[in-house]
């Protein structure tokens, strides 16, 4: 993202970034309340120095390590402060909401474990205000986080287009816009409630990385969850890894981190959301990274048979229907050569069903008035056996490339 | 699209918008609406305090403090972590009472029994 104050210095630090030695960065981390659900690994690269922008100086606002600062102190604050709510709500008010469920449930002589159809845990709880308050609380964040991120780029529209635009057919690295692709509906929700979603805004980039580092309360401001994915993923035995494929890339985070690892392989993202490939060209062009982006959908990649070494993805099949899950699977299985990866990250599939009457009230809520339309239907549409199905010989014990999520590590028969 | 971006220089696409706006969890769509108020007005207030923090930090440092010089400093990682804290500490502070329990909620006319 541009920094208004410092355009000249937009392609300063990118010639910093070079394989760094592996280095502890638990040191560095400040993390005050641990996230559970993020789970970093302490041996990853340090992020690029940016020598411009030395903390306790004054300096052009510029980048802090991976990310860009956001180009406003009031808007970098007020974002800040919705993470801080956002982590309340997390680890405040959700153990409240669920001991109150636990409440309301033995007062009806229901006991805790019992497990019952979401609509029932639904209008157990959906009137409590205790449970009420957590929902409409995340809920508000969320809105406000996108509301103060839109405003922002819209209000500089023609800064942050003409930022792109310069840089859309300038290396390293290539992107590919297909304004005319012809996608699948279920790509074009307003999915966790991001204004136009992932092809509807021409800030798609931009809204999703301050919008999710916020989501992350900021455990990823580093991409330390890309980092850790790309550097704990398994390579093919016969250890060449010269080609790799980022599916539903995003912003290119996971893609990048990749080259991180990897700084010999030919690295490609492909995401059906034009916006989000375009920015994520820009960032890597920003950090001088040699990775192509191309608007594609995940089920028709247009890449050769059997070209990939490694097929990634990093939680986009939570967001696909069940028809394009089987349709994206086969087309994996479709481009990894034999004896090639494909290993999909998501959400772990292992307890498809939450346990809690809470639990199913809050995934009903997610998947309803988050917008997350397909995470129902992605617990329970059976993508290992769609992977075996496809062809490949899964593995779901490990490696596990990021802690608690799902093992998901294919290999085409050679 | 987005109605500030030109048709010309657009790359966006038809999308299907969400209707999260209609959802009351609250039970009347105006306490909810004044949960977003009160957030929203948190972070205003978060900002606001946060400028005075660097405003000081910069007298204390540099002897003045500028509009150009408080939206340029960049804050010590000992600094940012003692922010984090502190709003951390003012979300407890501000918020906690949202998740009070209500279980003991009495009607208004009702006379208490000793
Ligand atoms: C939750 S985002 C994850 C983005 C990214 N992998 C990351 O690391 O955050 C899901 C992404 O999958 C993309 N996507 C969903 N369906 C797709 C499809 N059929 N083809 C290509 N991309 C798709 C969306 O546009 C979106 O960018």
């Amino acid at each position: 993202m541009i920094n208004r104050r410092s355009v000249m210095g937009l392609f300063a630090g990118a010639a910093s970034l070079v394989a760094a030695p592996f280095a502890s960065r638990a040191a560095q981390r400040a993390t005050p309340r641990a996230n559970e659900m993020f789970q970093t690994r302490d041996d990853l690269p340090p992020p690029p120095k940016n020598p411009e922008n030395v903390p306790g100086t004054l300096a052009p606002r510029g980048r802090n390590g991976r990310m860009e600062r956001l180009p406003e102190i009031d808007l970098e604050s007020r974002m800040d402060f919705l993470r801080s709510v956002r982590t309340f709500a997390n680890e405040v008010m959700s153990p409240a909401a669920g001991k109150r469920a636990d409440d309301i449930l033995a007062s009806k002589g229901i006991s805790p474990d019992t497990v019952m159809p979401m609509q029932d845990a639904i209008a157990l709880l959906q009137d409590d205000p205790v449970v009420g308050a957590r929902t409409r609380a995340w809920t508000s964040v969320q809105q406000l986080t996108w509301k103060n991120i839109k405003a922002e780029c819209e209000d500089n529209a023609d800064t942050y287009l003409s930022e792109m635009e310069a840089v859309d057919n300038r290396g390293p690295g290539t992107l590919e816009l297909n304004p005319d692709l012809e996608m699948p509906d279920y790509t074009r929700h307003e999915i966790h409630i991001q204004p136009g979603g992932y092809v509807g805004n021409d800030f798609a980039g931009h809204m999703y990385d301050y919008g999710t580092n916020g989501f992350y309360t900021g455990r990823n401001d580093q991409d330390a969850l890309h980092m850790t994915a790309a550097f704990g993923l398994p390579i093919p035995a016969d250890g060449k890894v010269r080609r790799i494929l980022d599916i539903g890339t995003g912003i290119g985070q996971l893609a990048l981190a990749l080259k991180e690892r990897f700084p010999d392989a030919e690295v490609w993202g492909i995401d059906v959301g034009g916006p989000m490939v375009r920015y994520g060209h820009l960032r890597a062009v920003e950090r001088g990274m040699d990775v192509n982006f191309a608007q594609r959908l995940a089920e028709d990649t247009r890449f050769p048979d059997n070209h990939f070494d490694l097929v990634t993805s990093y939680i986009m099949f939570h967001e696909v229907s069940p028809q394009g899950t089987k349709d994206i699977v086969n087309e994996a299985f479709r481009i990894t050569r034999p004896g090639g990866i494909f290993y999909p990250i998501d959400f772990n599939l292992k307890n498809p069903f939450p346990r809690t009457a809470y639990g199913q009230y809050r995934r009903w809520w997610d998947h309803r008035w988050n917008n997350e339309v397909w995470t129902i239907k992605y617990r329970t549409n059976g993508l290992p056996d769609l992977v075996r199905a496809a062809g490949f010989d899964l593995n779901e014990e490990g490696p596990v490339a990021l802690p608690r999520f799902g093992v998901m590590n294919a290999t085409k028969p050679a | 699209m987005s109605e500030k971006v030109e048709k010309g220089r657009s790359k966006a696409a038809p999308f299907i918008p969400a209707d999260s706006d209609a959802a009351v969890f609250l039970g009347n769509p105006h306490i909810d609406n004044l949960m977003s108020v009160v957030i929203a007005l948190g972070a205003e207030i978060w900002a606001d305090r946060q400028r005075l923090k660097v405003v000081e930090r910069l007298l204390e440092t540099e002897g003045k403090a500028t509009t150009a010089m408080v939206e340029a400093y960049v804050p010590t990682a000992a600094e940012k972590e003692a922010w984090e804290t502190e709003r951390m500490a003012m979300v407890e502070r501000v918020y906690s009472v949202l998740s009070r329990d209500t279980s003991n909620a009495r009607p208004f006319g009702e006379e208490r029994q000793f």
